[in-house]
């Protein structure tokens, strides 16, 4: 019993010891973040996972990239023209060095390319130059790409991380980038203990100066949305990326830390099969258009973190049009229920919804939108399934309607020609429109911003008037930061780029 | 006891050829392939593209020889490459296997720990404070599902620096103290049920065997109480609870796998739980072999233990009477 005593009173000590260390004065600086998923593997051209991609965002440089406002600027290459509306020339940046110390030249963006257009490298970054017919390295420090016809979003595609500059030699010698780097990036690879933490170093050789600012990049692997808020407050983070909405407001309520927020590029979306009775008829859809109120859906299923957006996410500012400013925006019952009725379904129908309980899958979505298409006198059972199923059921398009979210880029023919062309690879309302069809390939084939900009606003008011599906909003992108950082911005792609200018106080 | 070892340890073999027909065919049964959760909903490929992706993914074959092809390579001793991130399978699972069993040893030390003692309190008659620690416990362990208290424990924890692990695990190598702070919490969770279980088992037992002749006479003799009941009582009123025990720690294992995930550690568990998500088939596969192989072993194990403890039992001789 003593004895029993004494071993139990140990134990408590032992958990009371304060953490060894904790408290030390660091004598560098130091971003530790947290992020609620581990990178699932580090080679740029073949990882799809976001999670990766924010560490990419540090270990590499691509040719161009995307800055706060959704502008395309300069990365390695230092300019670029455009003689032809089928030949881009890049003059790169001179003295960059690979972090192995090698200089990065015209031959490693020849190579880098065409290790993404290689069918071997199953590269999911292939569809964004799949037009590239020859890749030269003109001098030194010039490259000319050639493209089979006009791509005027080829720009967009090469600010991914899925285009990233590597280092041949260490492709070579590692089979793939998968556990090591050879980027060019403002940070460098220190340690990576798996599902726990990976560490990054400051590039000392960096091509811009002064930067980065700090020494020490630390990624913190912590599933609990709440453990991560938890862990800014107490100091333990500097940082944090957070989804969840109800987490986020609780941030926003609290004085110990900052919160920055602004639409993102995804999308939510109410998806119709559109080979599907009764959604092959235009009508119907019109008339579930009508039937969802975004902003309601926005305010309960995301707690208000987004904005309303139309078919092009309404961060691209460049393109967008108000979402107020197109047809069948609703919500408005009586139309929609003429619109039903029109369409032979005066007393509505009963159709499933398939989302998942995982945040893209949008179960939350779900329910909102089930209640709202009660109003004009449609049955929504909700097929709730697991990730993995959800994913099945996209692929095969084996589904009524589903709530997705949906990638969506600052280019508006990157986004919506594979979205919505009848022969697009993610079409999977299997939609298709001559209209429609003839206005993408024409935007495509354009090069002037007016041209262009004419061509998809009418494909802006045709999309919302052909509905192959319901656009809903745009995410928020979301960080947390304890009052001790500085200069830190976000993208819109939920690019962590701008921790290269971030400063931390000690 | 060399002889009955060895044989124990030949009938792994069927034991696990089993387990790889199950796993393999079982994991393909799922909706939803590697292939498809790579792609997820936002890349398009050429056809090309999906040929060659279809190659590396292994579904351009039919399922059986896949089987084969795998367990040829199994015998070599090689698990094989996760789909997800290209690394050898067999050298990931080493080295997160020891959190998992280092967690799994603490959760059982830790419901041993609470178990006995409150089962022989229990057993002992009515005491206000042991009465309500021994509901209290009942309660907990049995009624509350271990993932529940795990989060509640996240919540209620979270604000004292070091207790709930931040993605800054260390390993008891580098820093013992720390590492015991930090694995206390989550092998509490996992082990607060079996604490139960033992409780109940021990309870029942020792009020069984505190009836018994020789434990009159042991009184009788004018030895203490306490030495009556440490020594002659709950000798033999152990055994069950060793069996109880024994047969949950492979449980435990599994316990392991939701706790891990709660509270952020870089786990076994944590592996099998996101390979399944990712229909990282390799992974599965390889992690299952090695928890059946832990499976038998702890079986084993408490056979031997059992053996040691209770004279009576002689393994050799055609295993117990």
């Amino acid at each position: 019993m003593k004895r029993l005593t004494v071993l139990l009173l140990a134990l408590l000590a032992l958990a009371l010891i304060p953490a060894t260390g904790a408290f030390a004065a660091p004598a560098e600086k130091v971003i530790t973040i947290g992020v609620d998923q581990e990178a699932v593997g580090l080679d740029p051209h073949i990882v799809t996972a976001f999670s990766s991609h924010r560490r990419l965002d540090l270990l590499y440089n691509r040719l161009v990239r995307i800055d706060d406002s959704m502008a395309i600027v300069s990365d390695l290459a230092e300019s670029w023209d455009n003689p032809t509306n089928t030949v881009y020339v890049f003059h790169l940046r001179k003295g960059v060095k690979f972090h192995n110390g090698r200089e990065m030249t015209s031959d490693d963006v020849v190579y880098s390319l065409n290790r993404v257009l290689d069918p071997k490298t199953a590269s999911p970054g292939r569809s964004y130059i799949a037009t590239v017919t020859a890749i030269e390295a003109v001098d030194k420090y010039t490259v000319k790409l050639t493209l089979s016809g006009p791509l005027p979003s080829l720009l967009d595609g090469l600010s991914s991380n899925n285009l990233a500059i590597v280092a041949k030699e260490v492709v070579e010698a590692n089979g793939n980038l998968q556990k090591v780097e050879a980027g060019t990036g403002p940070f460098m690879l220190k340690e990576w203990v798996a599902d726990n933490s990976m560490t990054l170093v400051k590039n000392p050789n960096y091509f811009e100066k002064g930067a980065p600012a700090v020494d020490k990049v630390i990624f913190r692997v912590i599933p609990e949305q709440a453990s991560l808020l938890a862990g800014v407050r107490s100091g333990e983070l500097d940082m944090a990326t957070i989804n969840d909405g109800a987490i986020i407001r609780q941030a926003a309520k609290d004085a110990k830390v900052t919160v920055m927020s602004k639409p993102g590029l995804n999308m939510r979306i109410f998806s119709f099969n559109t080979s599907r009775k009764p959604f092959d008829d235009v009508r119907v859809r019109q008339a579930v258009s009508l039937a969802l109120d975004a902003p309601e859906i926005l305010t309960i299923a995301e707690f208000g973190m987004g904005k309303v957006t139309g078919p092009l996410p309404i961060a691209a500012t460049k393109w967008a049009l108000a979402p107020s400013s197109l047809p069948f925006t609703g919500p408005d019952v009586e139309q929609a229920k003429g619109l039903l009725a029109k369409a032979g379904f005066p007393n509505g129908f009963t159709v499933k919804i398939t989302c998942s309980s995982t945040y893209e899958g949008g179960l939350a979505v779900a329910q909102v939108a089930q209640d709202e298409l009660k109003k004009i006198g449609i049955k929504a059972e909700l097929e709730v399934v697991e990730w993995g199923v959800y994913i099945d059921k996209w692929v095969k398009r084996d589904f009524d309607t589903m709530i997705e979210l949906r990638g969506g880029s600052p280019e508006p023919d990157r986004f919506l020609y594979r979205t919505f062309h009848s022969t697009g690879g993610v079409n999977n309302f299997l939609f298709k429109d001559a209209a429609v069809d003839g206005l993408l390939e024409s935007g495509r084939s354009q090069t002037s911003y007016a041209d262009r900009k004419v061509t998809y606003d009418k494909l802006q008011y045709l999309l919302s008037d052909r509905a192959p599906a319901v656009f809903l909003y745009c995410p928020n992108e979301n960080q947390v930061l304890s009052k001790r950082l500085s200069g830190f911005k976000l993208v819109g792609n939920g690019s962590l780029y701008y921790l290269t200018s971030t400063d931390v106080k000690p | 006891m060399g002889r009955y070892i060895a044989k124990r340890l030949l009938s792994l073999i069927p034991v696990l050829f089993g387990v790889s027909v199950i796993v393999f065919f079982l994991v393909r049964l799922i909706p939803g392939s590697a292939l498809q959760m790579y792609m997820g909903t936002q890349v398009e490929a050429s056809p090309a593209q999906m040929e060659e992706l279809k190659r590396i993914f292994g579904e351009d074959r039919p399922v059986p020889v896949l089987y084969l092809e795998w367990l040829g390579r199994l015998l070599q001793g090689d698990f094989g490459v996760s789909l997800r991130t290209g690394r050898p399978v067999l050298p990931d699972i080493a080295s997160r296997l020891p959190l998992s069993l280092e967690l799994t040893l603490m959760a059982l030390f830790l419901a041993l720990l609470i178990g006995i003692p409150q089962g022989i309190f229990a057993s002992l008659g009515r005491r206000p404070f042991w009465d309500l620690a021994n509901r209290v416990i009942g309660l907990l362990g049995l009624s509350l599902p271990q993932f529940w208290l795990a989060a509640l424990m996240v919540l209620a924890f979270s604000g004292f620096r070091g207790w709930i692990p931040m993605g800054n695990f260390v390993s008891f190598a580098a820093n013992p103290l720390r590492n015991i702070q930090m694995l206390l919490l989550p092998s509490l969770a996992i082990g607060i049920g079996l604490a139960a279980v033992i409780m109940r088992y021990t309870r029942n037992s020792m009020l069984e065997v505190l009836q018994m002749d020789y434990i009159r006479t042991a009184r009788a003799k004018g030895l203490t109480r306490r030495v009556v009941i440490l020594r002659h009582a709950l000798k033999n009123a152990i055994l069950p609870v060793i069996t109880v025990a024994g047969f949950n720690t492979g449980y435990l294992l599994g316990g392991a796998i939701v706790i891990e995930e709660v509270f952020a550690l870089p786990g076994m568990g944590r592996l099998a739980l996101y390979a399944i998500y990712q229909r990282d088939y390799p992974v599965i596969q390889g992690i299952v072999l090695v928890i059946a192989t832990l499976f038998v072993l702890v079986n084993l194990l408490t056979d031997l233990i059992y053996a040691l403890v209770d004279p009576r039992i002689r393994l050799d001789s055609g295993g117990k009477h």
